[in-house]
This record gives C-alpha cells, sequence and structure tokens, in this order.
C-alpha cells in the first residue's frame, strides 16, 4: 500500500490558532482540569472502594457475574436436566456432570452429580447463556475464599445451596421458564 | 563553628524528613488528581493507628534499606556505585547557601546564645551563593550522566545522553532569567536579593518574564515533568536508574526530591520574595526588628513568622510542581530543545535588556511612581514578547506526511 493509495484516509493535522500557538490558554485548561479532580476527590468523590473496610456497590446484581448457583422449580427438585451444554459451552472446562436416569416423569435425565471447579472458572457466564432450563446461574457473591483446592469445587449440594441463600435478593431471570418472581 | 554544624544537622534533618513526605504528598496528590485514595494505610508501627497514612515514609525507607543491592554484571562498578553518590552530595551540599529564613536573635530569655544574629543559612555571606548553586546543580547533572554510563545499558545510556542536552539547553534560559534578578538586588547573595525584594516588591510582579522562564527552566532542571526525558518510563524503562537498586536507587530517588525542593526554594527566594509578606507581618530589613517589641519573644516570634512564610510559599510552589505533573504530557525531545533555543533563549534576553532598561530608567530619575510604571512596562512586555514568540516560532512536527513514501510491499497472488 502506497503513500498516496486512494483507500487512505489522510486526516490533516489541525492548525493551531493563535491560543494555541500562545500555549498558555491551553495550559490553564488543563490545569482547571486538573484542580477540579483534586477538589472532587478531596470532597471524598474518589471512586476507590476500600475493600475489606466497605463492600462494593453492585449496581445490579441480576447481571452481575460471580459464583455460581443451581436453581431448584417449584417443588424443590434441582431444574438441571443434564444436558451438558453448559459443560460444552464452558471455555475453562471447570463443569463436571455425571447424567443419571431421571426419577421424575417429566424429564429424561438428571444430574447425579453436578460439580463446578471454581478455581478454574473464568466466570465468562458462557454456562448460564447456555442452559436451556435456566438451571444454572451468577449470583452476585464475588467474596469467594477457601484454604484448599479442594473446598473450592462445588459440589451439587453447595450449589443448590447457594440457590438457598441468594433466592430472596436475586430471582430467577425468566419467569416464563419457572423464575420465582 | 558549633553553629555551623547545629545548622547542618537542622537542615539536614528537616530536608531529608521533608523529602520523605514529599514523596508521600507526591504520591497522594497523584492520587487525588486521578479520582483515587492513595497511600492512606500506614501509621504508626506495631499498632492499627492510622495517620492518614503518615507512616509511608518510614515504610518506603525499610523497604529501600532492607532490598537486595545488587549490581549487575556488566556495570563499570566504580563509576557505578559514584554516580548516587555525586548526584547524592551535589543536591546535599547545594542546601548550604540556600537560606531558610532570614536570622535568628542572639539571645534566648536572657541567655546569650551568640555575638550577633543568627544567620539561617548554614553558609551565610557567601557573596557568589548563586554561582554556588548554579556550579554544583551541573555536578549534580553529573551524576546522573554517569549512572547512565556506567549502567552499560543503552536505556540508561540514552537517559543520560538527553539529561546532558537538557542541561546544556536549560542552563542558559535559566541563567538569563536569573541575570534580571542579580541585576535588580545587585548581589548575587540569596538573603540579599530577599531584602532587595522586600524593599522593591517581589521580583515577579516586577520581571514577570524573568519569572516565567526562570520557572520553565526550573522544571527542566528539576527534571520534573514536563521535562522529566532522562527518566520518562514510557519510553526508557527508568531512565538513567534503570539498572540500579536499593539504598543506590533511593539516592538517586531522594536526589530528585531535593532538587525539586531546591527548585522551588530559589523560584521563591529569587522572585516570591523569600521570608517577605506584605502587610507589615514580617517587616522588611534583614535585621529583625520585633515590630518594634522590646521584648525577646516578639523577636524570636518574628524570626517564626518569617521562616513560617518562606516555607509555605515553597509548599505552595511544590504543591504547584506536582499539579503541573499531572496536567501536561512530557514533551517529545525536539520539542524540547525548540522550546530551549526557539522559545526560552530569546524570552530570556527580552527580559534580561527590558530589565537593564527600566532598571536605568528608574534608578536614574528615582520617583516612586516610575517604578510603578517600570513594572506596569514589565507586564506589557511579557505579553508582547509571548504572543511574539508564539507567532515566529514554527510548529512544524515530524509527524507521517502524505509525501512520505512508505516500504512498497509487492503481495504474491496464489
Amino acid at each position: 500500500m502506497k503513500a498516496d493509495d486512494p483507500q487512505i484516509h489522510w486526516v490533516p493535522e489541525p492548525e493551531l490558532g493563535l491560543s494555541g500557538r500562545m500555549y498558555l490558554p491551553i495550559y490553564v485548561q488543563g490545569l482547571t482540569t486538573t484542580f477540579r479532580h483534586l477538589k472532587d476527590s478531596l470532597q471524598g468523590k474518589a471512586v476507590t472502594v476500600s475493600y475489606p473496610d466497605e463492600e462494593p456497590k453492585i449496581d445490579n446484581p441480576l447481571i452481575y457475574r460471580g459464583v455460581h448457583r443451581l436453581n431448584k422449580d417449584e417443588q424443590g427438585r434441582i431444574k438441571c436436566v443434564a444436558c451438558f451444554l453448559c459443560a460444552t459451552a464452558c471455555p475453562a472446562h471447570c463443569i463436571d456432570i455425571v447424567a443419571e436416569k431421571s426419577p421424575w416423569p417429566d424429564r429424561e435425565k438428571y444430574p447425579q452429580s453436578f460439580t463446578i471447579d471454581e478455581l478454574r472458572c473464568i466466570y465468562c457466564g458462557m454456562c448460564e447463556e447456555a442452559c436451556p432450563v435456566d438451571a444454572i446461574e451468577l449470583t452476585s457473591y464475588y467474596n469467594l475464599t477457601g484454604r484448599s483446592r479442594e473446598e473450592m469445587v462445588f459440589d451439587k449440594e453447595k450449589l443448590l445451596s447457594v440457590y438457598d441463600a441468594t433466592k430472596d435478593r436475586e430471582p430467577m431471570r425468566s419467569p416464563q421458564l419457572g423464575g420465582t418472581v | 563553628m558549633w553553629e555551623a554544624t547545629i545548622k547542618i544537622a537542622i537542615l539536614l534533618g528537616g530536608v531529608m524528613t521533608a523529602a520523605a513526605y514529599f514523596v508521600l504528598l507526591e504520591r497522594r496528590v497523584a492520587a487525588w488528581v486521578q479520582d483515587r485514595i492513595g497511600p492512606n494505610r500506614v501509621g504508626i508501627p506495631l499498632t492499627n493507628i492510622r495517620v492518614w497514612g503518615l507512616g509511608q515514609p518510614l515504610a518506603d525507607g525499610v523497604k529501600f534499606i532492607l532490598k537486595e543491592n545488587f549490581t549487575p554484571s556488566h556495570v563499570d562498578r566504580v563509576l557505578f556505585v559514584a554516580a548516587p553518590v555525586v548526584i547524592f552530595a551535589a543536591a546535599l551540599s547545594l542546601l548550604a547557601v540556600i537560606p531558610f529564613g532570614s536570622q535568628l536573635p542572639a539571645q534566648l530569655w536572657g541567655w546569650k546564645l551568640s555575638d550577633r544574629p543568627i544567620d539561617l543559612t548554614v553558609a551565610p555571606g557567601v557573596d557568589a551563593a548563586l554561582i554556588y548553586v548554579f556550579a554544583l546543580s551541573s555536578i549534580a547533572v553529573y551524576g546522573v550522566i554517569l549512572g547512565g554510563w556506567a549502567s552499560n545499558n543503552k536505556y540508561s545510556f540514552l537517559g543520560g545522553l538527553r539529561s546532558s542536552a537538557q542541561l546544556v539547553a536549560y542552563e542558559i534560559p535559566m541563567g538569563l532569567g536569573i541575570l534580571g534578578a542579580v541585576l535588580v538586588a545587585g548581589s548575587l547573595n540569596l538573603s540579599e536579593i530577599i531584602t532587595a525584594q522586600a524593599e522593591r516588591g517581589w521580583l515577579a510582579l516586577v520581571q514577570p518574564l524573568g519569572f516565567v522562564v526562570f520557572s520553565i527552566a526550573a522544571f527542566a532542571e528539576a527534571a520534573r515533568l514536563p521535562f522529566d526525558l532522562p527518566e520518562c518510563e514510557q519510553e526508557l524503562v527508568g531512565g538513567y536508574h534503570t539498572e540500579y537498586s536499593g539504598m543506590k536507587l533511593m539516592l538517586f530517588l531522594v536526589a530528585e526530591f531535593l532538587h525539586m525542593i531546591t527548585a522551588a526554594m530559589l523560584m521563591v527566594i529569587l522572585f516570591l520574595g523569600g521570608w517577605h509578606f506584605p502587610g507589615g507581618l514580617t517587616g522588611t530589613s534583614l535585621v529583625l526588628d520585633g515590630w518594634g517589641g522590646q521584648n525577646d519573644f516578639w523577636f524570636w516570634l518574628q524570626a517564626a513568622v518569617r521562616v513560617l512564610v518562606l516555607f509555605t510559599k515553597v509548599f505552595l510552589v511544590i504543591v504547584f510542581f506536582m499539579l503541573v505533573r499531572w496536567t501536561w504530557p512530557r514533551f517529545r525531545f525536539d520539542q524540547l530543545m525548540s522550546l530551549a533555543w526557539k522559545v526560552m533563549l530569546p524570552l530570556g534576553l527580552v527580559n534580561f535588556v527590558a530589565a537593564a532598561c527600566l532598571e536605568q530608567l528608574s534608578a536614574s530619575f528615582g520617583y516612586a511612581w516610575l517604578r510603578w510604571l517600570s513594572a506596569g512596562m514589565a507586564w506589557i512586555i511579557l505579553v508582547g514578547a509571548w504572543v511574539a514568540v508564539s507567532l515566529v516560532v514554527p510548529t512544524e512536527s515530524n509527524r507521517p506526511r502524505r509525501r512520505v513514501q512508505p516500504l512498497e510491499v509487492h503481495l504474491r497472488r496464489s
């Protein structure tokens, strides 16, 4: 490609006016901005969150991507139908499902075991996108800690208990699929 | 001799503490300007008491001391060790002639401390004080160049080279800015320059152009943004101190802050009236008058007020240095050179000639109103020279143009 190629759109450098060449007006403008930020910060408008002392404010917990939960339906059964779509979609390969013949008549399979390695997970939300029955969702829990790697592999019971802990604060996303709102 | 020793101890302790706390202030100001909070955690050691992060300098210092003092194998060992010593020693000995107040009374509650009033300068009455300051601030740049050279690293070397070129370029406008002040005061002694300003008005008001030229050059001498090309992090990693670690790095960093403090003090002493504050608050002569009081107390109070006024001014100038850092982007090297030779040098010459003419004018007639007239003329000269220079200086840069023919690449179709 040459410099005179018609596909190149050359944007000419804007000509400096008198105020630009005098430098001072632009300088005063910049210094005003600096002072404004300094003043705002000194008035306590800094954006920093001192995390352990103060909890971060999560704007919309419904779209926050924190720890997973496995949803339950109206009868308290796990909603998951063990279709493996989430495990397939997962780019980090952190979901492990063992399917079993369902004891209930309304579906073929259910997960006999459902584990998520929370340390491998990249919290991208692909599993949530992929799930056809809205069984897996990401909650707004963000302060996830543990003392061992094994502890951070969440099994079915733990994921269901996350649902119990968060269902009041964060209703299920789609009511038409049996959401709790 | 005891007097000088005590003054040196006070100055060293005070300035080193000040440098440490200015590092903290710089970090806090940087944070505030960027809408952050900044370091506010470290307080009193071994307790949980936070005093707005005021323990941070101690933590920084301990960290620097405990870090491994690593010397890379490819360096010139002698010069590598000498460089931080040179820069630090030069930055400290610079302070010997800089007054940090006016005088202290000779006696305290009837105790005789000294035969005559104590000058608040380590080496009082040096008539070549300004020349000494110039000489030592140039030696400090030797430290930078030596560090860059001894590191045997292309980035460090570039930093050192840039520093030397920058020094040569900015010594001249700085000298021209000072010449005007020396002309008015009739002395190179810093105390006498302050006294002259106390009597006749601050030089920043009398010679605004000289003040502007000197402050810009002072920024360049202290290698602060927008003139921090010797150590620009984005291009040169760390510039001349890339290869340094531990205590040696700390010497470089502290020396940098000492330069900033010295530059601010020179700005205050040469142009902003030093310890003088108008309205009879500080008096106008170097000798304390104690506001006409009979008691020692008034004399001591006046001495303290003068020191306070001086350091308040220095503090404000340093805060200005820090705010400028977050306002202006760094110059490109060709812009730096063009500013020095095509803008600052002419402006400095104009200031010098104008100051000489106006001084001669007001000195030969000696009317009070003539002095006001010459100050007004100086401001008109500032505006005129500024506009003229900005209209004349070429603005073309070396950005890519349409005329440029880039390398042609022929792709073979498959």
